[in-house]
C-alpha cells in the first residue's frame, strides 16, 4: 500500500490531465464463457484502475452525487481515500453510510442516482461510483485488517428486527452502531433476503451476503433463523417480550402469477421460485446441494423487470435457450441498461410486444409452449408508459418446457395478518408516516419492499436507514451521533 | 447322447438324454411356473412351484430337478396341482411384502400410482424398484387370487446400504437361492450363502461382514437373477425396465468384455452380462461404473477455446477451424497422445493424424498416466523445442507440459486441469454413446454399440477427428460413419493388459479411464483401495442446529423423531407444518407436527423414507442435530364442536391426525380415527391414538388386522351406521382423493391436508400452488388444509412428482451412501453384530 502512492503522483494529477482520463471499463466475463457459467459477470477493477478511476472525481463542494444516493453516502469522502490508495479506509468511510458497501457496488442502478448527478457527466462520462465502492469492498473482505467498527456505549435499549433482508440489515447496522441491543428474525434457513434468494451468484455471489451478515453478527446482532414471525409470536407479543421498538421489513415476497389457462403444469415457475431453488438453495450445485435444479431445454421468462433479467439468465445458465417475452417494447422495460445489456450479450432472446395469452400442455401435465399474442402500444397508462393492447388475431406459440413467471411480487402478508392494528394499503403494503417510517402503531417501524411494494434493494436499504434514525430518536429523544 | 420320447400333457416330446421335464415343457412350449429355476443355473428344487404329477411317481415331483425318462407321462396343469402351486406361492409371500397383490385397490392404485415410488425398505410393491421386472408378482397376478391365508410376516431387516454400488433388502427375499448358485456357478467359491436357520434363514456372507471383504467382486450377477426386488443395482434402482438391450463391448480396460448395455430414454443405465457363464463375467468396473461414468454431473459437453485467460464455449464448426489454423502452424512438431481404452478406429485415425501431421504417436496403457515414461520423454522433447503442440486424448500429460505449450489440444469427457489449462478442449462422446470395434487384450475383435446419447455437444472421437483431419486437408479423413473407418484399420496391435484379474479380485480393477483415476470419477471404488486424488475436504457452514433427543423407527420406514424446537412448540397449533433442513445442503422439506410440548421446548415429527431429504432425515440419530426446523407454518385447523368427527390417516397421516384427535376431542367433538395401511406390521401410534379419540378403526389392504380395505371403505362404513358431520383425511394424494370421493357421494363435509411440493414454506415461491375449485391457491400460507371436495387431485399428483427424474438421479448421486460404507471397514472384528 505504501507503493500506491508513488502510483498516485504517476497519475496525470492537475485538473487538465484529470480531465483527459477516460471512465475507466470494468472488466468483464467474455459473454460466450459467462452464460455456461455462474461466475460473476464483473470481474472488479484492479488496485490501478480504481486509483485511475478515483482520480477524476473533481471532489465538488457540493456533490450532487450524495444527493442522489438514497442513503446519502458521502461519495467524494470514499474516493478521495481510493484515489490515495488508502483502500481500507474508503472502506471505513463506506461503512459510516451503508451496512452493504459490496452489495450496492453490484447492485444498486448508480446510472439513475448517484452517478447520474455526476458534474463530470454533464460533458463527458460520470465517474464510476459504483464500482469503486465495490471495489473498496471487495478489496477490504479479500485482504482483511479492517478493524472492528466502533459502537455507542450500550443504551440498554431492544429492537427486534423482522426480515434479514436489505432494509432489516441496514437497520441492524444502525442501530447497533448506535448502542441498541438488536434482534433480528429471519423466516428462512439463511440472512440475507432477497440477495440470498433472488439475486443471482452471477450478479452478487452469496459469499459476500453472508460476509456481510457475518460482520452484522460481530457487531453484536443476534440473528435468529427460521423464525417466522407471525407463525410464531407477532409483532404485538415481541412488544410485550420486553422489545422497545420493532422494524418490520418483510418484504415483496408473494409471487404474481398471469392468471392464464394451465398455469399450474409442471414446468411454470414464478421467478421467485425458479431462483430460490438456484441461488439459496443452491441447485446449481447439485448433486451436492440436494435440491432439484431445474434443467430447462426452452425456457421462456415473462416479464421486462431485473428480476426477469436475473431469471433468464439463469435459465440461460442451466443450459436452456432462454428468452424474454414482454408485453410493451424495450424502452418501457423496467429493467436497468446494463442487465438488459448484459442478457443481450449473452444470447437470451427477446420477444417484445407480445403477451402470453395461455400455456400449452401435453397430456401429462408438462409445458410445451406459450401461446402469445402480437401488441401493439397505444396511449400512455397512469405510470406514464404506453399501455399495450392486444392485436386480434396474432396468436402464435413459443415452444417452452419452463415458463417462469416474473411480473412482480406482492408484499408478503403473513405479518400483516397478524397484526390488525398497522394499517395497510389495499395493495397489502404497511402504511407508514413518510418521514420516519413509522407505522400506524407506535414503536412500530416499517421498511423496503413491505411499505414500497417490490422495489430496488437500495430504496429498500435508504428506507431503512430513515427509519434507523427515527428509531434512534423514538428510543432515546434524541437524534443519533453524527457519522 | 441318446433321445428319448415321453408324453406331457398329451403331447408327445423328443429330447435328448439327461433333460429335464421342466426343459422338455419347455421344449415343447408348455409353460410351467419356477421361481428358484433359471437356464444358466443347475436344477436346485427350492421354490417348489414347477411341481408336475408324473403317471406311476408318487406325490408330486419338481419338474426342475426330476430327469425326463422314456415313456414318462406328465401333466403340468391339473387342480391339485394349482392348489399345490396356489398354497406354495402364499407360503412365499407369508415372508414378502405381499398387500398390493390382494389390495382391492390395486387396480386404481395402478392409475393413479402408475411408477413405484422410492421408499427405503420396499413394503409393498408401489415401494419396490423391482416392480416391473418382478417374478413373483407376475406370477401372482396370473394366479389370480385375491386370498391369501397366510399371515405375513416381515423381517424386518434392515435396508443394507453399506457397500458400494449395491442395496439390499432382504425383506424381498424368497430363498430361491439363484443368488449364491450363480455366484458359485461363476467364481467357484461363492462370496455369499444362506446364512441362520429356519425363520431367520437369510441370504449373507460368511460372519455376515461386508462384501467388500467376503470375496464378492461385485460382477452383479446376483442383482440381475435376483426374480425379486432383493439384490439392485442403486444406480439403476429407480429407473424402470430398460427400453432396450444390445449386445457391445466394454472398452473401460483391455479386457474388453462383452456386455449387454441396458438402455432407457437414451440414457444407459448399465452395462450387465451377456449370459451368466464364468467365461462372460465382469467386473465390477464394467457392471457398474460405465453408467457411472457417462452420467458424471461434471461432463465435458461445448468446445472450448482459449483467449487470453479464459477458455470460450464455441461452436463445433468455429471450433475446428481455430483447432486447424493452429495445429498447422506446428506441423512436424506435434505430439499425439492417446489412451489404450478407445475404439481401434479412434486409435487408427490419432495415429493417421500424427503420421500425416509428421509428428508423433504415444500410445498409453490403460493404468498409464502423466507419470509414464513415454510421457516424460515427450516433456524432454517439449523442453528441447522438438515438440511445440500436442493433441491428448484424455488426462494424459502432466500440467506442465500444457503449460508450456502454446499450442495444446485435449479431447476428453471430463475435466481435468489439463483440460482447464488447454487451448482448445474438444468434448468426446464415450462408451456407449460412441460405436466402432474394439481390439481386447486377447486380440479379439469386438463390436460396440453406440447406443445411448451424448451430453450436449459432445461427439465421438472418430467423428471429432474426422472432422479436424478434413479441416487440416488431410488425406481420408472423409468418413461420415464409424463402419466406414473400420476396413481402414490394418494392422493395429492389441492393447497391453492390465495386471491381475479385476474380474477376481476388485482390488486388482482399473485405476484409470483416460488418465483420470476412476476413483475419483467413482468414489465407491475408494473401498476396494483404488488410488484416488486426495480430496480438499468441504467444510460447510454449521450453525447451532436443532437436537434431536428421541429418534427411532417405529414402523419400517416411519421414523419418530422429538426435537428441540422452542419456538415452534410453543406456538404449534393442530394441523400446522414445519419445514425441516437435515444438513445444511439439504433440500427444504415440510413435516406435518404429530405433537409438542411448549414447557419442554420439543416438538414431535414422524418421517417417512421416501427420497433424499427423508433419508438424510431418517439418518440422524438422537443426540445429533438438524441443521433447520422451521416453523410452525400454515393455518391451523379451526377447532370447533361439529359433533361426530371422523379422522382418517394414512402413512405419515397416522402421526399427523393426532394433534387433531387431540383437539377435536377436548372441543367436545365425538372423534372417530381411522387409519389405514397396508398391512399390520407398518401400523404404528394405535395405542397413542385410542387416548385421544372415542374410537380407533383400523383398516388393512390385505385384511391382517381391521376392516379389510383403507379409509374409503372405513367412512363408508361408519356413515352407515351413524350420522357424520365432519371427515378429515390425511396421508398420501392416492389415499384422500378415494376417501374423499365417498365421502363427496354421502355429503359429508370433508377436509384434507394437502402435501405438494415446498420450497420455502411461507408463501414465497408458489411452488406448492394447488387449484381448489375456481381458485389457485398457495398450500404453505392457505393451507395446508382445504376442502376436500373442491381439490383438482390430477394436478396435484402430477405436481408432487413434478421432480420423479431427478429425484432418482439424486438418490445414486448421494455422496453420503458411499461415506457410510467407509466407517464399516474399521470396526474391530467385522462380524457385523
Amino acid at each position: 500500500m505504501t507503493t500506491t502512492n508513488t502510483k498516485a503522483e504517476q497519475t496525470p494529477s492537475p485538473k487538465k490531465g484529470r480531465a483527459k482520463i477516460p471512465r475507466q471499463p470494468m472488466p468483464e466475463q467474455d459473454p460466450r464463457r459467462r452464460r455456461t457459467n455462474f461466475e460473476e459477470v464483473p470481474r472488479g477493477y484492479s488496485e490501478e484502475t480504481a486509483m485511475l478511476e478515483a482520480s477524476r472525481c473533481i471532489q465538488c463542494k457540493k456533490p450532487g452525487c450524495v444527493e442522489g444516493c438514497p442513503v446519502s453516502i458521502y461519495i467524494p469522502s470514499f474516493i478521495k481515500e481510493i484515489a490515495a490508495g488508502n483502500f481500507i479506509g474508503a472502506l471505513l468511510k463506506l461503512k459510516e453510510y451503508t451496512a452493504l458497501p459490496a452489495v450496492c457496488g453490484r447492485v444498486c442502478p448508480q446510472e439513475s442516482q448517484c452517478e447520474s448527478r455526476c458534474i463530470l457527466g454533464k460533458k463527458g462520462e460520470p465517474v464510476a461510483i459504483g464500482r469503486l465502492e465495490r471495489f473498496a469492498a471487495d478489496y477490504a473482505r479479500k485482504k482483511g485488517g479492517v478493524p472492528d467498527p466502533v459502537k455507542a456505549k450500550a443504551t440498554g435499549k431492544k429492537v427486534a428486527i423482522v426480515g434479514a433482508g436489505p432494509a432489516g440489515i441496514t437497520v441492524a447496522g444502525e442501530l447497533a452502531r448506535w448502542g441498541h441491543e438488536v434482534v433480528m428474525f429471519e423466516a428462512l434457513h439463511l440472512a440475507g433476503g432477497v440477495l440470498m434468494y433472488g439475486i443471482p451468484q452471477f450478479r452478487l455471489p452469496k459469499e459476500i451476503v453472508q460476509y456481510e451478515v457475518n460482520s452484522l453478527k460481530k457487531m453484536g446482532v443476534t440473528i435468529h433463523t427460521d423464525y417466522v414471525i407471525g407463525k410464531s409470536e407477532t409483532v404485538d407479543q415481541l412488544l410485550d417480550a420486553g422489545f422497545d421498538s420493532v422494524f418490520i421489513a418483510t418484504g415483496a415476497g408473494l409471487p404474481m402469477f398471469l392468471g392464464i389457462e394451465n398455469e399450474n403444469a409442471i414446468g411454470v415457475f414464478s421467478a421467485n421460485e425458479f431462483l430460490t431453488r438456484a441461488n439459496l438453495m443452491r441447485a446449481i450445485d447439485f448433486p451436492r446441494f440436494a435440491t432439484s435444479p431445474i434443467r430447462p431445454h426452452r425456457a421462456v421468462t415473462v416479464g421486462g423487470g431485473n428480476v426477469a433479467m436475473d431469471a433468464a439468465r439463469t435459465a440461460l445458465r442451466l443450459g436452456a435457450d432462454s428468452a424474454i417475452v414482454y408485453r410493451r417494447s424495450k424502452a418501457e422495460m423496467p429493467a436497468r441498461d446494463e442487465e438488459i445489456h448484459h442478457a443481450e450479450e449473452e444470447g437470451v432472446e427477446f420477444h417484445m410486444l407480445t403477451n402470453p395469452k395461455r400455456i400449452v400442455i401435453d397430456e401429462q401435465n408438462r409445458v410445451t409452449g406459450v401461446e402469445c399474442l402480437k401488441m401493439e402500444l397505444g396511449e400512455p397508462d397512469a405510470s406514464g408508459r404506453r399501455r399495450p393492447v392486444t392485436v386480434e388475431g396474432s396468436e402464435y406459440i413459443v415452444p417452452a418446457d419452463t415458463v417462469i413467471v416474473a411480473i412482480g411480487n406482492r408484499p408478503n402478508p403473513l405479518v400483516p395478518q397478524t397484526s390488525p392494528e398497522i394499517e395497510t394499503s389495499r395493495w397489502g403494503t404497511i402504511n407508514t408516516d413518510d418521514d420516519s417510517m413509522m407505522t400506524s402503531k407506535l414503536g412500530v417501524f416499517a421498511g423496503g419492499d413491505i411499505v414500497s411494494g417490490a422495489a430496488t434493494v437500495i430504496s429498500a436499504m435508504g428506507q431503512g436507514k430513515k427509519a434507523a434514525f427515527y428509531m434512534h430518536r423514538y428510543l432515546m429523544g434524541v437524534d443519533p451521533p453524527q457519522a | 447322447m441318446g433321445s428319448i420320447s415321453l408324453t406331457i400333457d398329451g403331447r408327445s416330446v423328443e429330447v435328448e438324454e439327461g433333460t429335464t421335464v421342466l426343459e422338455a415343457a419347455r421344449k415343447a412350449g408348455i409353460a410351467i411356473p419356477t421361481i428358484c429355476a433359471h437356464k444358466d443355473l443347475n436344477p436346485y428344487g427350492a421354490c417348489r412351484i414347477c411341481v408336475v404329477e408324473i403317471k406311476g411317481v408318487r406325490g408330486y415331483p419338481t419338474s426342475c430337478t426330476t430327469p425326463a425318462t422314456e415313456g414318462m407321462q406328465v401333466t403340468t396343469q391339473s387342480e391339485p396341482l394349482r392348489e399345490l402351486r396356489n398354497r406354495t406361492l402364499e407360503l412365499m409371500f407369508s415372508g414378502h411384502p405381499n398387500s398390493c397383490l390382494v389390495c382391492v385397490h390395486r387396480e386404481a392404485c395402478e392409475q393413479y400410482r402408475p411408477t413405484a415410488t422410492k421408499a427405503a425398505r420396499s413394503t409393498r410393491c408401489g415401494f419396490c424398484a423391482n416392480r416391473d421386472e418382478c417374478d413373483l408378482r407376475e406370477m401372482a397376478l396370473k394366479a389370480g387370487s385375491n386370498e391369501l391365508h397366510l399371515p405375513t410376516l416381515y423381517a424386518s431387516y434392515n435396508l443394507e446400504r453399506d457397500d458400494p454400488f449395491m442395496d439390499r433388502d432382504y425383506n424381498l427375499c424368497v430363498l430361491c437361492g439363484r443368488c449364491w448358485r450363480i455366484c458359485e456357478k461363476i467364481h467357484g467359491q461363492p462370496a455369499i450363502s444362506i446364512i441362520n436357520r429356519g425363520k431367520w434363514a437369510r441370504i449373507g456372507t460368511a460372519f455376515d461382514k461386508s462384501h467388500v471383504f467376503s470375496g464378492c467382486t461385485f460382477c452383479g450377477a446376483c442383482i440381475d437373477i435376483c426374480p425379486t426386488g432383493t439384490l439392485t443395482d442403486r444406480f439403476a434402482r429407480w429407473q424402470g425396465k430398460p427400453e432396450q438391450e444390445i449386445t457391445s463391448t466394454c472398452q473401460l480396460c483391455p479386457e474388453g468384455c462383452s456386455v449387454v448395455a441396458q438402455v432407457k430414454e437414451g440414457r444407459l443405465l448399465a452395462y450387465t452380462m451377456t449370459e451368466f457363464s464364468q467365461e462372460a463375467g465382469l467386473c465390477a468396473l464394467g457392471r457398474f461404473g460405465a453408467a457411472q461414468i457417462l452420467a458424471n454431473a461434471n461432463r465435458l459437453t461445448r468446445p472450448l477455446v482459449r483467449e487470453g485467460e479464459d477458455l470460450i464455449p464455441m461452436d463445433w464448426q468455429g471450433t475446428l477451424e481455430v483447432t486447424a489454423s493452429q495445429l498447422a502452424q506446428h506441423r512436424g512438431k506435434i505430439a499425439v497422445v492417446a489412451s489404450a481404452s478407445t475404439s481401434r478406429e479412434d486409435r487408427y485415425l490419432y495415429g493417421q493424424l500424427a503420421s500425416q501431421l509428421g509428428g508423433q504417436l504415444i500410445t498409453l496403457a490403460v493404468n498409464a498416466g502423466a507419470e509414464d515414461s513415454q510421457i516424460s520423454s515427450l516433456m524432454q522433447s517439449v523442453e528441447k523445442g522438438a515438440i511445440t503442440a500436442v493433441i491428448v486424448g484424455g488426462n494424459l500429460v502432466p500440467l506442465e507440459l500444457v503449460t508450456r505449450l502454446k499450442c495444446s489440444v485435449i479431447i476428453d469427457a471430463l475435466p481435468s486441469p489439463v483440460s482447464e489449462a488447454a487451448n482448445i478442449v474438444l468434448p468426446a462422446a464415450i462408451l456407449s454413446e460412441a460405436g466402432g470395434t474394439f481390439r481386447n487384450a486377447h486380440c479379439r475383435i469386438k463390436p460396440m454399440a453406440g447406443c445411448s446419447r451424448a451430453p450436449g455437444d459432445a461427439r465421438p472421437e472418430w467423428h471429432i477427428l474426422c472432422s479436424l483431419g478434413q479441416a487440416l486437408n488431410l488425406r481420408s479423413f472423409e468418413h461420415t460413419s464409424v463402419a466406414g473407418i473400420t476396413p481402414a484399420i490394418v494392422n493395429d496391435p492389441p492393447p497391453e493388459p492390465i495386471p491381475g484379474n479385476p474380474r477376481q479380485n476388485v482390488r486388482e480393477l482399473a485405476t484409470r479411464f483416460r488418465g483420470h483415476l476412476l476413483a475419483d470419477i467413482l468414489p465407491s471404488l475408494g473401498a476396494f483401495g483404488l488410488p484416488a486424488t486426495p480430496k480438499t475436504a468441504v467444510t460447510e457452514p454449521t450453525g447451532a442446529g436443532f437436537t434431536i433427543t428421541e429418534k427411532k423407527e417405529i414402523a419400517p420406514n416411519m421414523h419418530f423423531f422429538k426435537v428441540v424446537a422452542p419456538q415452534v412448540a410453543k406456538f404449534a397449533q393442530p394441523g400446522q407444518f414445519v419445514i425441516l433442513m437435515a444438513k445444511e445442503t439439504s433440500e427444504r422439506s415440510p413435516f406435518t407436527l404429530v405433537d409438542w410440548d411448549a414447557k419442554a421446548g420439543t416438538i414431535s415429527l414422524v418421517i417417512e423414507e421416501v427420497g433424499r431429504s427423508s433419508r438424510e432425515l431418517a439418518s440422524l440419530a438422537a443426540g445429533e442435530t438438524m441443521a433447520h426446523v422451521s416453523g410452525p407454518l400454515g393455518l391451523p385447523l379451526a377447532i370447533e364442536n361439529k359433533g361426530t368427527v371422523v379422522l382418517g390417516g394414512g402413512c405419515y397421516g397416522i402421526g399427523a391426525i393426532y394433534p387433531l384427535a387431540r383437539a377435536l376431542r377436548q372441543a367436545g367433538n365425538r372423534v372417530i380415527c381411522a387409519i389405514e395401511a397396508s398391512s399390520s406390521y407398518l401400523l404404528y401410534m394405535q395405542d397413542t391414538l385410542a387416548e385421544v379419540c372415542d374410537e380407533l378403526i383400523i383398516a388393512t389392504k390385505d385384511g391382517s388386522e381391521g376392516v379389510r380395505g383403507g379409509i374409503q371403505e372405513v367412512i363408508a362404513q361408519v356413515a352407515d351406521r351413524e350420522p357424520v358431520n365432519q371427515f378429515i383425511a390425511i396421508g398420501c394424494t392416492f389415499m384422500m382423493r378415494m376417501a374423499t370421493a365417498v365421502s363427496k357421494e354421502l355429503a359429508i363435509p370433508t377436509l384434507v391436508a394437502l402435501n405438494p411440493i415446498m420450497v420455502d414454506g411461507t408463501g414465497m415461491c408458489g411452488a406448492c400452488r394447488v387449484t381448489i375449485g375456481e381458485d389457485t391457491k398457495f398450500a404453505c400460507v392457505d393451507g395446508p388444509i382445504f376442502d376436500g371436495h373442491a381439490i383438482d387431485w390430477d394436478e396435484l399428483a402430477s405436481r408432487r412428482s413434478a421432480y420423479a427424474r431427478q429425484e432418482v438421479q439424486a438418490l445414486s448421486q448421494q455422496v453420503d451412501l458411499t461415506a457410510l460404507m467407509h466407517q464399516a471397514q474399521g470396526n474391530g472384528c467385522s462380524c457385523g453384530r
